[in-house]
């Protein structure tokens, strides 16, 4: 029985090895979240930020970059912009989310001002406004505003330009911080509110749209505001997804898995071998 | 061992070449997706099973080999491989099973259509404006003033307002694009198959297009149109 063993086990050793480089060369890679498509907002490790720009927590959080255009879907439009691109880190609690806008602008203007754009509902809504669109029944945006003068978050909605309402309630909370040529914008609210056909409602796991809009509140020489009210800098739609608690029962089950196919294997082999003795 | 596992392998061999890279260079075909692949193969195996099942003689001649390439028995050099057989089935089966609970945590896949059809109450419409210099020139400029700052000077797609937006704007340069795009665009009734015109598949909540239709004349329409043909170097596909 040794000698057996013992003639065995090379064969068995070049056997997991072959099997392994076959793994590995079969693609299995792990997953790379894809920055600058989504947000992710992880779970936080201690209190949500939810009025602090600058704190060190911000950091567990993955950064993503989107880029800006200046908004020319719409009359009024805009050639230019100052904003070229908005770093977003986000994080949840459970029961609160908190998103970091971050984005390089040369001076601090009290018409400064940022915003998030989201879906509301099962329909699909054109990333300007929620414009109405030709063969595609669209749905109303809520939009999460911020303007550095009035230091709060608005909560709005929209369905088309020159459609942009308050809403009643209001459950967004903002706050700014201005340093070195940079702003850093959080926006915070519930997960969920009770006003489903108003409000976007984040269920952690599930992707949603998300869009970004920032103005620079600087003048020109006659005292104009160069950048307001459409005239922005706007992003297309991206995703954003709350990330769920860790699930491991996947790896349970495969565990189960693999201990039913080495059960399988071990039967079958035996029975094989009864049957040639036989 | 194996004399007659040669031939199955050989066959299963030769018939996924045969689906792979033959099947897809057939005049009028395309590149078959692996699942339909994984589809004929495993008939293909099932044929061949029948088939080494007919009779005692055959089914012994079939299964043998397998069995003493399981059992381990006398099978000298392909030790190594029986070993990786048995830790790679498992492992698979693990793997398998990882993948079908595990929630995955990537986006949607979006399959937007970057092409969709025109509408058909399109068909048959053509340019009403004539292909003089004069009007191709004032297509230009209008083209200048309402569309390069997304579509670019150069007609390249790659104007300063484009950077922001996904989809990005169509490079008419290309002229797959320029026949799919823009020659629809003319077959149309000029811009209103582009912007939140699209149709669901085209996901037109993701346009950045603006709704010319509905701020521009339509003589503009056609002139830009023309103006962008000429610039591009491209012409307009027809009604067939």
């Amino acid at each position: 029985m040794r000698r057996v063993t013992e003639r065995h086990r090379p064969g068995f050793w070049i056997g997991a090895a072959g099997a392994m480089v076959a793994l590995l060369s079969a693609g299995v890679t792990p997953g790379f979240a894809q920055q600058s498509v989504a947000v992710r907002a992880v779970l936080a490790k201690g209190a949500l930020p939810t009025d602090d720009p600058n704190a060190a927590i911000w950091n567990t959080a993955p950064q993503a970059s989107f880029p800006m255009s200046p908004q020319v879907h719409w009359q009024n439009r805009i050639q230019e912009v100052t904003v070229k691109d908005v770093k977003v880190r986000a994080l949840h609690d459970g029961n609160q989310v908190a998103f970091l806008l971050e984005y390089a602008d040369p001076t601090e203007d009290p018409d400064d001002a940022a915003a998030l754009e989201f879906m509301v509902g099962d329909k699909k809504a054109h990333f300007a406004h929620g414009q109405p669109m030709m063969q595609v029944e669209g749905g109303p945006v809520n939009i999460w505003y911020w303007k550095n003068k009035d230091k709060k978050g608005v909560d709005m909605n929209a369905m088309g330009f020159g459609t942009l309402k308050v809403q009643p309630h209001q459950d967004v909370k903002a706050s700014g911080a201005f340093s070195s040529g940079t702003w850093k914008i959080v926006f915070s609210r519930p997960l969920a509110t009770e006003h489903a056909e108003e409000d976007t409602q984040i269920i952690p796991g599930n992707f949603i749209n998300v869009a970004f809009a920032v103005w620079d509140g600087r003048k020109d020489g006659s005292g104009e505001l160069v950048e307001k009210g459409s005239q922005k800098a706007v992003s297309s739609w991206w995703y954003f997804r709350a990330e769920p608690p860790p699930d491991y029962s996947p790896y349970l089950y495969a565990v189960l898995a693999v201990g039913l196919a080495v059960g399988f294997q071990f039967v079958l082999i035996r029975k094989l071998k009864k049957g040639q003795e036989a | 061992m194996g004399g007659s596992l040669t031939k199955p392998a050989i066959l299963i061999a030769v018939i996924y070449l045969i689906l792979k890279f033959v099947v897809p260079n057939i005049p009028g075909s395309a590149p078959l997706p692996s699942s339909l692949i994984f589809l004929y193969l495993m008939l293909t195996t099932a044929g061949i099973v029948i088939f080494a099942t007919m009779s005692g003689e055959s089914k012994d001649a079939f299964w043998g080999p397998i069995q003493r390439f399981l059992t381990g028995e006398n099978i000298g050099a392909l030790q190594a491989a029986r070993y990786a057989v048995l830790i790679l089935f498992p492992l698979l089966v693990g793997w398998q099973t990882y993948g079908s609970t595990a929630v995955s945590d990537q986006p949607p896949a979006e399959n937007r259509t970057i092409h969709p059809a025109p509408p058909g109450e399109y068909t048959g419409l053509s340019n009403p404006v004539a292909k003089t210099p004069e009007n191709i020139m004032q297509g230009k400029g209008f083209y200048a003033a309402f569309c390069s700052p997304c579509h670019g000077g150069n007609f390249d797609g790659k104007g300063p307002a484009a950077r922001g937006f996904n989809p990005p704007p169509a490079n008419f340069r290309r002229s797959d694009n320029h026949r799919d795009v823009a020659g629809k665009l003319l077959c149309s009734g000029a811009s209103r198959r582009a912007a939140s015109g699209l149709p669901i598949e085209g996901m037109p909540w993701k346009s950045a297009m603006p709704r010319w239709e509905v701020e521009l004349p339509d003589e503009w329409i056609w002139k830009i149109i023309m103006g962008e043909y000429d610039g591009a170097h491209q012409s307009p596909r027809t009604w067939e």
